[in-house]
């Protein structure tokens, strides 16, 4: 359903190698890497945020919906969650749905900032459903929430991906473990500038495992 | 508490000078009511409200669409900057000259050199704010195919608003000045105009009636328009603490 056929992207250096792949329904895929390596940059690429990235380098997301949970809620301030959904062209009755699906029923008239973190993270998710995506990106969505808000997000996006098996989902992670119990696909980047170094079915255990490796001793060697 | 107390060091010195180039604020509270009563003050502050009015409208908008347009693209800015660094040091008079010598005593010419002096003021505000709009609402709008009037309805006219009040605090303020000069030079109607009448006859009771009267208009505006105004666009930032 999407074809990717970046040529890179630098800002000032190159950041971005060339990246190939292809997507398909029902695929879930985990990119990882080292941070800074350019993941909300490829991320950004597919979302078609990137304007220096030509349309033809994303093959089909014209035809596609597109739900991107960013890092940051991104929920417009100074209107209520119901307000920020409808935005996205539900009713209002279909948005107090989509909160009621994340854990947040008759939070409809709440403000952005009334709500902690994990609750707006949950909020902007509900917008991502309200779209009705097709492709679902997620850009660390587990970062700075405490381990039982992040399991209990986790459990939610499992959930809502068992829900629509149609849906095709990638998310931006350093963590194996999500990878582990949300994704059916692994991608690694990784390289300067970066490029897909893996980029397969999530079947080999022991694959994933030197991969997860590899991660966590590039971590340690950028901190 | 110095106001007061200005109003009554004023009394006394013009009580003790006994000149009319000095009123007591009774003597020019009584020129009010005299001007009130037979409707001059009236005719003439309408007359000036409706040309800022006019004027202020103009110069918002235009100067909101220049200043969004040069704080959002760099070339926009390269090719106009000069142009408003010009026009920000032209002296409001000379643009009222100018215009009157041009195009003749008239209405327009008289709104238009008001609101040329405005907008600079106006887009140089305003490109400020179009600047620190967040890109990262506005890649959140492009995910989620925002049309151009949500965009600039619900992602740019909040983030502009305090801006948009600043330069209306500064518009009015600014531009009812500039009015009375350009009603002053070359108008018949207006507060001004009534300025300049007085003067010829040294009629300092009706000049500080008149300025009265219009220093009590501008409060009424600041407080029955602006400052609702103000708290309504600010609502969000202090949601009452009903966290959950």
């Amino acid at each position: 359903m999407l074809e990717l056929r970046i040529a890179g992207r630098d800002f000032g250096q190159p950041v971005l190698g060339e990246v190939y792949a292809t997507i398909t329904r029902g695929d879930r895929i985990c990119l990882l890497g080292p941070s800074g390596i350019g993941k909300t940059t490829l991320l950004n690429a597919i979302a078609g945020l990137d304007t220096s990235i030509p349309d033809e380098a994303v093959l089909g997301r014209d035809k596609l919906r597109v739900g991107y949970l960013f890092q940051e809620h991104r929920l417009l301030p100074w209107r209520t969650l119901s307000a920020n959904l409808m935005l996205v062209g539900v009713s209002e009755q279909e948005a107090e749905t989509c909160l009621a699906q994340v854990g947040l029923p008759g939070y409809g008239q709440y403000l952005p900032d009334q709500l902690s973190l994990g609750m707006a993270r949950r909020a902007a998710l509900a917008r991502c459903l309200a779209v009705k995506p097709d492709l679902l990106l997620l850009d660390e969505p587990f970062a700075s929430l405490d381990p039982i808000m992040a399991g209990e997000l986790k459990a939610l996006i499992a959930g809502i991906l068992d829900a629509n098996p149609g849906m095709a989902m990638i998310c931006v992670t350093h963590d194996g473990e999500d990878a582990e119990m949300l994704a059916n696909r692994l991608w690694y980047l990784d390289g300067k500038p970066a490029q897909l170094q893996w980029n397969d079915e999530l079947g080999d255990p022991g694959l994933v495992r030197e991969l997860l490796g590899k991660l966590r001793s590039s971590e340690l060697a950028d901190s | 508490m110095v106001l007061p107390l200005f109003v009554v060091f004023w009394g006394a010195f013009a009580w003790f000078l006994d000149s009319p180039l000095l009123p007591t604020p009774l003597q020019v509270l009584h020129t009010l009511k005299v001007e009130s009563a037979n409707g001059e003050l009236w005719y003439h502050l309408g007359a000036t409200l409706s040309r800022v009015a006019v004027a202020f409208t103009l110069a918002m908008f235009i100067g909101t669409v220049i200043g969004i347009a040069m704080g959002r693209s760099r070339t926009t800015n390269a090719l106009f900057d000069p142009m408003l660094v010009l026009l920000l040091n032209l002296p409001a008079l000379v643009t009222i000259i100018l215009m009157y010598v041009w195009f003749g005593l008239i209405e327009v010419a008289a709104v238009m050199a008001v609101v040329i002096n405005k907008i600079p003021n106006v887009a140089v505000t305003v490109r400020e704010g179009a600047r620190s709009l967040d890109y990262r609402l506005e890649q959140m709008a492009t995910v989620y195919d925002f049309t151009r009037w949500q965009r600039i309805r619900e992602v740019w006219v909040p983030q502009l608003s305090p801006y948009l009040m600043a330069a209306t605090r500064g518009g009015l303020s600014l531009i009812w000045k500039i009015v009375l000069v350009v009603e002053l030079l070359g108008r018949s109607s207006g507060v001004g105009f009534q300025l300049h009448l007085a003067f010829q006859v040294f009629d300092v009771a009706a000049i500080l009636a008149y300025s009265l009267a219009f220093i009590l208009v501008v409060q009424l505006i600041e407080l029955a328009i602006l400052q609702p105004l103000e708290r309504r666009s600010n609502r969000w930032r202090q949601p009452e603490a009903a966290h959950a």
